[in-house]
């Protein structure tokens, strides 16, 4: 019983079910819907970039098609029934399918040329969504997006919406969790320490690093669905790198690199600076831009790396 | 038609030159010290300003040369305080920081000069139309070729043939040994930012008046440094002309053939000669491997 009441998912259940309730922010159910979006998208990308130490600067283009996916396959199959079940499908397995081919094509590749290539890719998905105004709808995007049931469960309602993306976001924590308590996890791990002897020992990175990018893929395409209805909409700016670069700032200053929760601390503090700041200050990037600088600098293994001790 | 496709075709040398001087500095630095430089965009955009800033008061050639100068006292002030304590470790911090810091600093930019775009005048020498028989072509641009054209050359110059150059091709090669070796090694690192740094700055003076001055202009001529530094090869000068004049071209003349598709092409156009050429055109092996 001591060991399930330490357990940190149950307190970020109990914390996150009364969210509604909570004085002030409580009302801004958007947000906190956003904010479990960004819970799912980071945790799954931690996989690559913490775990794996892939350093994948255009995650957010799977992200991006998900919620492209997810509009597309609203617009054009389901229409006004607004069933939500198979826009989320079709948006996390398209999600999956461009992190697997990326991931594939890539697989060999490190460090510099890594990064530079996934921030090309990402670009080359946004000029395209841009560009390709019949069927993305260019620069106006998508709208006409409705949420109406999934299974038959209303989700309309805001406050609605928000347990039922707290549903999925405990469940999809709870397989990435598993995921990453697994022995394929720690092989990760091992791959992130020293790919060398990884290859030595006999496994096959290529595959591991196809496999992680592939889950993440699958669950960022799942988070940009999951946006795509919370905002009944999609645009091109989903797809822009600069929001690539959100995610991996989001992911590491928490701690993602040492701690399974580390994302979930950043993407609090992101998403919260975003919303709570930009009332404030209409330049509020500044000290974003400033602050996440020294903190990266003072602690390199972000926030939860300052109770970690590697 | 083959009017307009000369016209095109000069317009993308010209782009292409002037990403290329850009692009070195920033491959110079990636080659040298293994950081990927988010914030050597904003040095392009700080070039643009400061000489928006000078242009009206001290005239077009001296704000040419100093403005340049005040970029590159900029990157040494960065590389001194922030990115000299990334050098050695994983190239993800070097990123990291980098794109916290140039997020901030865009942002002052917008603070100070306003979300709006500016816009310059190319200076009174170079204001004209080139006309040879029913060809007509802007002065400026054809300025703007020559110079970026000169700059290059004399970056490639100095890289290929002095002996500072070479300690610096080593550095690329092989950094660890360039330093046991007995050469300063922080210090040829601290001058390959501030001059790639200047060069930016210099670049995006020459850019102004063409393409005008906008707050994230930083951001946008950063896409086709990275294009350019995987097409060429990584700190290969030559491999960055190259590199650069491909991109410029083919955005150029795309317009003409499939307007869709313009900003896609360069990224098409990396991603099969990496296919082929891992290390890109020129690429050879280098510390980022």
């Amino acid at each position: 019983m001591k060991k399930q009441i330490r357990d940190p998912f149950l307190w970020i259940f109990l914390i996150l079910l009364f969210y509604p309730l909570y004085p002030y922010i409580g009302r801004f159910t958007s947000l906190g819907t956003e904010l479990l979006i960004w819970f799912i998208f980071t945790l799954s990308f931690n996989l690559c970039l913490g775990y794996t130490g892939l350093p994948s600067f255009g995650h957010g283009a799977f992200y991006g098609v998900g919620t492209y996916a997810a509009a597309l396959t609203f617009l054009h199959v389901i229409r006004k029934s607004g069933a939500v079940w198979l826009p989320l499908l079709i948006g996390a397995l398209a999600g999956a399918l461009f992190a697997g081919l990326l991931g594939y094509g890539i697989r060999k590749k490190k460090g510099v040329y890594f990064a530079l290539i996934t921030i090309a890719f990402t670009q080359v998905l946004y000029f395209v969504s841009w560009r390709w105004d019949e069927v993305t709808g260019g620069e106006a995007g998508l709208k006409g997006i409705v949420r109406n049931n999934f299974l038959g469960i209303d989700i309309q309602d805001p406050v609605k919406y928000y347990y039922f993306v707290f549903a999925l976001f405990m469940l999809s924590a709870l397989v990435i969790r598993r995921i990453a308590h697994s022995s394929f996890g720690k092989s990760l791990q091992a791959i992130k320490q020293n790919p060398i002897r990884a290859e030595y020992m006999g496994y096959n990175i290529g595959l591991y690093k196809f496999a992680v990018y592939a889950i993440s893929g699958l669950f960022a395409g799942l988070a940009g669905a999951l946006y795509c209805f919370l905002t009944q909409s999609a645009f091109a700016s989903v797809l822009d790198w600069t929001k690539s670069g959100d995610v991996v700032i989001a992911t590491l200053l928490g701690g993602g690199s040492v701690s399974f929760y580390g994302p979930l601390v950043g993407s609090v503090i992101y998403v919260m600076a975003q919303e709570l700041l930009s009332g404030f200050w209409s330049h509020w990037v500044l000290l974003y831009g400033l602050s996440f600088v020294i903190i990266i600098l003072v602690f390199p293994n972000g926030l939860l790396g300052i109770f970690k001790r590697k | 038609m083959l009017i307009s496709i000369i016209s095109l075709l000069l317009n993308g040398i010209g782009l292409g030159l002037v990403y290329a001087a850009v692009a070195i500095g920033f491959s110079l630095v990636l080659g040298i010290s293994g950081v990927i430089n988010f914030s050597h965009g904003v040095m392009y955009a700080f070039g643009a300003y400061f000489f928006w800033i000078l242009n009206g008061r001290i005239g077009f050639w001296p704000s040419l040369i100093v403005t340049p100068i005040l970029v590159a006292i900029l990157g040494f002030i960065i590389e001194k305080l922030l990115v000299r304590r990334v050098y050695g470790s994983d190239p993800l911090f070097g990123l990291l920081i980098t794109l916290g810091f140039a997020m901030a600093l865009e942002e002052i930019i917008r603070i100070v000069f306003g979300p709006a775009a500016y816009s310059v005048s190319a200076p009174k020498f170079a204001s004209g139309i080139v006309a040879i028989g029913d060809f007509l072509y802007p002065q400026y641009r054809l300025f703007i070729a020559v110079l970026a054209a000169l700059i290059l050359g004399v970056v490639w110059m100095i890289i290929d043939r002095t002996n500072f150059g070479a300690i610096v091709k080593a550095g690329m090669f092989n950094s660890e040994m360039v330093g046991a070796l007995g050469n300063n090694l922080p210090r040829l690192r601290t001058i390959v930012f501030v001059l790639g740094a200047g060069l930016a700055g210099l670049s995006g003076i020459l850019a102004a008046p063409v393409w005008g001055i906008k707050s994230q202009m930083g951001t946008l001529v950063l896409m086709p440094s990275f294009v350019i530094v995987l097409l060429g090869g990584l700190g290969s000068i030559p491999g960055t002309i190259v590199g650069g004049l491909i991109v410029g071209v083919s955005t150029s003349l795309a317009v003409l053939f499939m307007p869709r598709f313009v900003d896609i092409i360069p990224y098409v156009l990396m991603g099969i000669v990496i296919y082929f050429k891992p290390r890109g055109l020129f690429g050879e092996q280098n510390i980022a491997e």
